[in-house]
């Protein structure tokens, strides 16, 4: 059965109007990076904040009102659910308006949406993590989650790396993961500065020399188209099947439901139907405009 | 046609009148200059002698070219958004054409597929589509390729036959036949009239000559899927402008934005195009910012892509594309001339 | 010179010779002209590196398109069939460097003005593919419907622009296939609905306007087929600032095509396309011509005559209007 095929298409049950957003309240932002922000968020209708439930690799619709909407994923864990969060990149009129907010303002929150990674096939396995620049963002919700149940996975692996050391995000999670030795971590940037002492290099390149094993692995990867198609060869080398590849993919969604149409690959909506893949269902996709 | 009715010409104007009082009434109009769905005015019936089809397809009354979502306003203590007020009305659409009837049912699915669209599936329920069986097609017609033909009834509740006089009328649906069933305007159709739309719809049938083979398209589409240069010489003409999708009874791509001044406004759903190469556009890239690829996901997706996931190909043969594209870009060449099946892609 | 189809058959004869001859010669890497349409009465442009396929090429009255619009995004040396309106449109592209002159070969079409197939429509109560026969010998066009025949005059049936065409004849050109042709000269005949506008108030006309752009789709074809909106990114595309709604609605359909119509000023050459590809038939060229005109008024300019004049937004004269902004 390949992607293309949609018979095993899931399906989600009828509920109100879908597009009315959640009222969420914004309680605390962080820089990340030039351009690059978290946002910490609380639903508005306490009831709301207990009953929401989401999996690692979902997304949701952020609006501020005046300026739209656009999807971004949570990047925090479902096991830490006193408050989500998301990272945004500034580049375009919702991002900028976002941007332009302070602890306190009120943004609109609807979703979950896509389908999330697959946790229960990841669970006994050995998993490797690689990121560039703000891809990091879906990978540290799965990141978080794997940790807190750390018993349930076998070896884990994370390579990431950014432009610059400016622009590595979660720099606070980065110290404490680096510390951590339940798993083998290498940081890294395509430039150094005057400062940094890691490593320099490439993330395909600092993957294949981290080398991790693919016995039993699934190897997690999102980053820039470019560091993506340069990963896939290494993981390759490695031994890794492309059914052991996951990705999640960047698309212009809009809808977050599988309507609008602007998301699709072929017959394959990525709001709908993804964003999570693996490297063999991106391969049999109709289309390569992914 | 068992148990078909029929009304005389001169009674129609009574027969919508009387429907006007249960339902807010449109039929075909040309009053502001293009032919379109309007408000019935309350006696003209004249669109039986020159109507043919309305420049925008029937979708734009269930995904119109832009709506209000919600309304927005903000205040010290946050936003309130408020959903339009709730219109229970019923809406009678009459002389909906076979072609546009047939897109209400491929639009049908995709809006209630997954999560259910509240805003097409509402006036969808609130609607009764009469259709107008087609006497007098288009030469750029290809309904019977797809489908479809000039006296298909799909997506109909009742449809209407022109035969000289009178109007057979003939109740598809439930609801249609209800309506029908108890009309004390229409009369019991004869043997004679029912022969007679029959003949109507045959020679209807026969005027339509623009044919195409469908019934590989999909398979001989994913062949071609990968040959730049075949979509390069198919899209050379094409000018890039919304006309063939905005303007299609199945295309139904839309876009949200927010349109707010001060501390009030509204979030709105317009329709949009795959044919904007701004419609894919992200802010570090845009898969299809090539011509060639856009007109490429937009055959495939009506021939391909959609027949993958509904079955039915997303095209009813209306021709609109055809007679009101700048360049006359014609489909069913496009269609024809893809090269004859061979090894494919899965 | 009077039309006559025999003269029409010659220049497409001639045509289809210079077309093939420049590809076998290698002289140009494609040709850029006309082709039956699909639709009666219609052509489509013909856009080819084959050989072969110039003996599809055609010169007719509905030889509508404005070809000069695909040179910005058509690579390589290209042999373009140009009537006098679209010269003016080629000439206005290279002198915004748009295209290089030299990388053209210019198939000159002296024109004797087309038919708009819309008004035939109206005029004979008929859709376009009921009428079997439309055809013009000298200044009379004959319809045929059935067994009906019925004649027409040029004012009656030509699209408005052409009636106003003041150059039929290419002036900037390789080779011309024919023999020069004079302007119709019933550019009077053609401002009915300029007129019209004009002699309302301000307040009529603007409701006038409004209503026309209510049905306005935003498919942006005007946009699209205009050979002088070449720009990569189109202003109403922008959303940072965001400077009209992008959705179809009023005021901002109608100030879309106002700002497109600034836009395009001392560069619009009045060829007519925007309002003849409308689907929804709004009367652009009443905007666009009225334009035209004021740029002629103001400033004694008028786009592409010849390409030695300064283009209008590229000079500059002490002297000039002041009372520009009225």
């Amino acid at each position: 059965m390949t992607i293309t095929d949609i018979s095993h298409r899931k399906m989600f049950p009828a509920r109100g109007n879908v597009y009315l957003p959640h009222m969420v309240v914004i309680n605390k932002i962080i820089d990340e990076a030039p351009d690059v922000r978290t946002f910490h968020f609380n639903f508005k209708d306490k009831a709301l904040s207990e009953k929401f439930t989401f999996e690692s690799g979902q997304f949701g619709e952020f609006s501020v009102f005046g300026h739209g909407e656009a999807p971004f994923c949570i990047s925090s864990s479902p096991t830490r659910p006193d408050h989500l969060e998301c990272t945004v990149k500034r580049t375009g009129r919702l991002t900028n308006a976002l941007h332009r907010l302070s602890v306190g303002a009120e943004i609109g929150f609807r979703g979950p949406y896509g389908n999330g990674f697959p946790l229960e096939e990841l669970k006994g396995k050995n998993l490797v993590f690689v990121a560039g620049g703000i891809g990091l963002a879906p990978l540290r919700s799965l990141i978080w989650n794997v940790l807190d149940n750390r018993e349930d996975y076998g070896k884990l692996d994370i390579v990431y790396g950014a432009r610059s050391p400016a622009d590595l995000v979660y720099k606070y999670d980065l110290a404490s993961w680096q510390k951590d030795d339940r798993f083998n971590m290498a940081v890294t940037v395509d430039r150094g500065d005057e400062k940094w002492q890691g490593t320099v290099g490439f993330v395909p390149q600092v993957l294949e020399h981290v080398a991790p094993s693919a016995q039993d692995a699934v190897a997690v990867v999102c980053g820039p188209p470019i560091m993506i198609r340069f990963t896939f060869p290494v993981l390759d080398k490695l031994g890794f099947t492309s059914e052991q590849m996951i990705t999640t993919l960047e698309k212009r969604m809009k809808c977050g439901i599988g309507k609008c149409g602007r998301c699709n690959i072929g017959n394959i909506y990525v709001c709908r139907d993804g964003p999570v893949f693996n490297y063999q269902q991106v391969m049999d996709l109709v289309s390569s405009e992914y | 046609m068992a148990d078909s009715k029929k009304v005389r010409k001169e009674d129609l104007a009574g027969l919508l009148t009387e429907w006007s009082r249960d339902y807010a009434v449109l039929a075909p109009s040309r009053a502001d200059g293009v032919a379109r769905m309007a408000a019935w005015d309350g006696e003209d019936i004249s669109f039986l002698d020159w109507y043919r089809n309305t420049i925008n397809p029937v979708k734009s009354l269930f995904l119109p070219p832009v709506e209000e979502m919600f309304s927005i306003s903000r205040n010290e203590r946050g936003h309130r958004i408020e959903l339009p007020p709730k219109d229970d009305t019923g809406c009678l659409v009459f002389g909906v054409r076979p072609c546009d009837a047939r897109s209400l049912i491929l639009l049908d699915v995709v809006f209630e597929d997954a999560y259910e669209d509240p805003y097409y599936l509402d006036r969808r329920r609130r609607s009764i589509v009469v259709g107008l069986c087609c006497t007098n097609p288009c030469d750029s017609c290809f309904c019977t390729s797809v489908d479809s033909g000039p006296a298909a009834t799909a997506g109909m509740d009742i449809m209407f036959t022109d035969i000289g006089d009178n109007l057979l009328v003939e109740g598809i649906s439930r609801k249609g036949k209800e309506l029908v069933a108890g009309n004390a305007t229409l009369a019991k159709a004869t043997r004679t009239d029912e022969n007679r739309a029959r003949k109507i719809r045959l020679a209807a049938e026969k005027k339509i000559t623009r044919k195409i083979d469908t019934g590989d398209s999909k398979e001989r589409l994913l062949a071609v899927f990968e040959d730049e240069s075949f979509w390069q010489q198919v899209s050379a003409k094409c000018v890039s402008c919304g006309v063939c999708t905005l303007l299609c009874p199945t295309c139904y791509c839309f876009d949200i934005n927010d349109a707010m001044t001060g501390g009030e406004g509204s979030r709105c759903r317009s329709l949009d195009s795959c044919a904007f190469s701004s419609y894919t556009k992200m802010p570090m890239e845009n898969p299809r910012a090539d011509k060639w690829r856009r007109v490429r996901n937009k055959l495939c997706h009506k021939y391909e892509f959609y027949p993958m996931l509904f079955d039915n190909i997303a095209c009813t043969g209306c021709g609109r594309c055809i007679r009101l594209c700048p360049v006359n870009w014609d489909i069913t060449q496009v269609l024809d001339s893809l090269p004859a099946k061979h090894e494919s892609k899965i | 010179m009077s039309y006559s189809a025999a003269k029409n058959s010659q220049m497409q004869k001639k045509l289809r010779q210079e077309a093939k001859a420049l590809l076998e010669q290698g002289k140009v890497d494609c040709i850029i002209g006309y082709e039956p349409g699909s639709l009666k009465h219609a052509t489509t442009p013909l856009i080819t590196k084959d050989k072969a396929a110039t003996e599809r090429l055609v010169i007719n009255p509905f030889i509508v398109n404005n070809l000069s619009n695909f040179l910005p995004y058509t690579k390589g040396r290209i042999g373009i069939v140009a009537k006098g309106c679209d010269s003016r449109s080629i000439v206005s592209l290279i002198q915004d460097n748009k295209v290089k002159r030299e990388d053209l070969f210019i198939l000159g079409v002296p024109c004797s003005g087309l038919i708009d197939v819309s008004k035939v429509e109206a005029l004979v109560g008929k859709y376009r593919d009921e009428i079997d026969d439309i055809s013009r010998q000298g200044d009379i066009i004959t319809v045929k419907v059935g067994a009906a025949k019925k004649e027409f005059s040029l004012s009656q049936v030509m699209f408005d622009n052409c009636l106003a065409c003041e150059l039929p004849t290419p002036a900037e050109y390789d080779v011309l296939l024919g023999e020069p042709t004079s302007p119709i000269g019933a550019a009077a005949e053609s401002a009915g609905k300029l007129d019209e506008l004009k002699a309302m108030t301000a307040a009529q006309r603007w409701a006038f306007w409004q209503n026309e752009f209510r049905r306005c789709t935003r498919c942006y074809a005007c946009r699209n087929v205009c050979p002088a909106c070449y720009c990569k990114r189109c202003f109403v595309d922008e959303t940072e600032p965001q400077w009209l709604a992008p959705m179809p609605q009023e005021p901002d359909n109608l100030m879309f095509q106002i700002i497109r119509n600034l836009h395009v000023s001392g560069r619009c050459t009045d060829c007519g396309e925007c309002e003849r590809t409308c689907p929804v038939n709004i009367p652009l060229r009443a905007l666009t011509r009225d334009m035209y005109d004021i740029v002629d008024e103001l400033f004694e300019f008028k786009s592409g005559m010849d390409t030695k004049t300064q283009p209008l937004l590229t000079a500059y004269e002490v002297d000039e209007a002041e009372d520009l902004v009225k």
